[in-house]
């Protein structure tokens, strides 16, 4: 039924001006993303720190497919389509926990680490032939997983380009993100976000590094924070981060057009930093930060520790849905459930050797911005859903994303900038939605 | 506490519990923020049992110049996720009240608190019912009883929600 749809119809639906409604309100489009995207990207799977001991999982989504990921016996990182291989039962109920090996609670088939089967019930009543070595008795399995700094990816595909090559330049946001740990390491902490909304899964990726919606869309919590005219002196439980987060939305124009924007070919996209203003602010100094700086300084010196912090930048888009946000140590990961629903996961990541009073920013970012109570990303749900509710209608078929178009410079590997206020992460996402929708085989 | 006082403190942190939830269904946010002590916290938990608000994420961990700022935006006329406003109704039973040896703090309440929210939305409106234990922690002042920690501990705090824009 997908394929249904021809490879140059799918290409009508993109200009470099604008895309069609189709690509947020078509079952059958949707489909064929989780095929043809969510089935050959690397996608984010995990960090490492989240299964450091054999017998350890978590799971995660793969487009349609729920997969546990396991630290296997020798410490391999296995991805297990999570359905057993018998009656297709889900084998597995927890998000994360420990087990020796996943039993099924239908029949009790039972499966190794590496989604081997192990043992069965009742041998004398299968048929002789009944081997457990049979590959089409063991889970299903991820084809290639591999780790980049500790961040865990996996591929539905067999073949296709490695990892390094699907993440380009943007290891370098990885990079940075764990060289701001001064031992060296991250790990996930402080519980997982979890949201839901009623809209395309685009939509959140094309809103992240949106540089003009949020001096429209965050404006109630802009004036809320304006009229709190506090002292940053004066202690606060947060350090006054609720009030920064709140404020920094409202940049004007022209601080929103000094922001860089980069993109690439892959689809991959990130955005300057704009929180400028108490302990969030790059140049901060405030206790907290100068033991975190020495600390970071004793591992790597003080030159390699003043490039490390200079890297501001806000969201880090790993096409198709991640969000990175290596200065204040988020990771959000976008799951389509359906062409017009999406879920929502973030977490945050504890600085191994920083001071723990950087995590619990940390913490308190991830409230603040992934919470359902945010009061920020909340207005961006709800236009989300407007969006959705709005493509509903027939006409006008088209959505509009020129802002930028003739001032984005583009070089010959397909790498875009802006130093303006452009919607040029959105066709670099939709240059790479063509590529994987329309291209290969 | 001799059985009188302790009979006029249960009936008035009732009383009160039942006043609060009553402010959020009409609406009168300003109202309800005043309750809260100066010192006072509102925290929703985004994990059952959660002990700590600054090592684990929260839905809501606010003080009160927060909750302020969370109110004055509910007011604006452009604050998107929160037009139309929803509506709620609370149910609060179960009370019980108890003295309390905490510094600053005269007695807690626990209580069960059912809330059906309606949200006039774009995607055509949503029904949701929010259930969970609640815990106040209420000190006595000239003004009467002021919150100090007001805990919603809700049944699914750490399933996947949408848009909650108003306080529980």
């Amino acid at each position: 039924m997908p394929d249904t749809i021809a490879r140059e119809d799918l290409g009508r639906l993109v200009h470099p001006d604008r895309v069609h409604r189709r690509l947020y309100t078509d079952p059958a489009i949707f489909a064929l993303e989780m095929t043809r995207i969510f089935g050959h990207c690397w996608l984010f799977l995990a960090h490492e720190s989240q299964i450091p001991s054999p017998g350890d999982f978590v799971r995660t989504r793969m487009g349609r497919e729920d997969v546990i990921v396991t630290r296997g016996r020798d410490g391999r990182i296995h991805g297990l389509v999570n359905r057993c291989a018998h009656r297709g039962a889900q084998l597995c109920a927890a998000e994360r926990g420990h087990v020796q090996a996943f039993t099924c609670p239908y029949h009790a088939w039972t499966f190794a680490l590496d989604g081997a089967l192990a043992s069965v019930p009742h041998r004398q009543s299968l048929p002789p032939g009944f081997d457990l070595k049979d590959p089409r008795l063991a889970l299903a399995t991820l084809p290639r997983i591999e780790s980049y700094r500790g961040f865990v990816f996996g591929s539905l595909a067999a073949e296709g380009e490695s990892l390094a090559e699907f993440l380009g330049p943007m290891t370098e946001a990885i990079g940075n993100f764990v060289d701001r740990a001064p031992l060296g390491e991250i790990e996930q902490a402080g519980g997982i976000a979890r949201q839901e909304f009623r809209g395309n899964w685009k939509l959140h990726h094309e809103n992240a590094n949106d540089t003009l919606h949020p001096g429209f869309v965050h404006e109630s919590s802009v004036a809320a924070a304006r009229a709190d005219k506090r002292d940053y002196a004066t202690p606060a439980f947060d350090e006054h981060q609720t009030h920064t987060q709140m404020l920094s939305n409202g940049f004007g124009v022209r601080e929103w057009q000094s922001l860089a924007l980069t993109g690439f070919a892959g689809g991959h996209s990130y955005m300057g930093g704009f929180y400028k203003g108490g302990v969030l602010a790059p140049d901060r100094d405030d206790p907290v930060w100068r033991d975190y700086r020495a600390a970071l300084a004793a591992r790597h010196g003080e030159e390699k520790t003043a490039r490390i912090l200079a890297e501001d930048r806000f969201n880090n888009l790993l096409y198709p849905n991640v969000s990175l946000n290596a200065q204040y140590q988020q990771i959000r990961i976008v799951q389509p459930l359906a062409v017009d629903r999406t879920r929502v996961i973030a977490f945050c990541f504890r600085l191994k050797g920083a001071p723990e009073a950087l995590f619990h920013r940390a913490v308190r970012f991830l409230t603040n911005l992934s919470s359902p109570a945010s009061m920020i990303l909340s207005d961006d749900i709800e236009i989300f859903e407007r969006v959705q509710s709005g493509l509903a209608n027939g006409v006008p078929e088209w959505l509009d994303q020129s802002r930028g178009l003739a001032t984005d410079r583009v070089d010959n590997s397909g790498r875009r900038e802006s130093t303006g206020i452009s919607e040029l992460p959105h066709r670099a996402q939709y240059g790479a939605w063509l590529r994987y929708m329309t291209g290969g085989a | 506490m001799n059985a009188a006082f302790e009979g006029d403190v249960k009936s008035a942190a009732e009383a009160f519990l039942l006043e609060e939830a009553r402010l959020l269904d009409a609406g009168r946010f300003e109202e309800w923020l005043a309750l809260f002590a100066e010192d006072g916290f509102y925290w929703v938990p985004a994990a059952p049992g959660q002990t700590d608000p600054l090592n684990h994420l929260s839905i809501f961990y606010e003080d009160k110049s927060v909750l302020a700022m969370r109110i004055r935006r509910l007011s604006h006329p452009r604050a998107y996720s929160a037009l139309p406003a929803p509506r709620t109704a609370h149910l609060v039973g179960s009370i019980s009240v108890s003295g309390s040896a905490e510094p600053g703090i005269d007695c807690e309440c626990r209580s069960t608190v059912m809330v059906a929210e309606y949200r006039p939305s774009a995607a055509g409106g949503e029904r949701r019912l929010w259930a969970g234990q609640q815990t106040h922690k209420l000190r006595r002042t000239g003004q009467g009883l002021r919150i100090v920690l007001k805990r919603v501990d809700l049944i699914d705090c750490d399933a996947a929600h949408g848009i909650l824009a108003v306080p529980l």
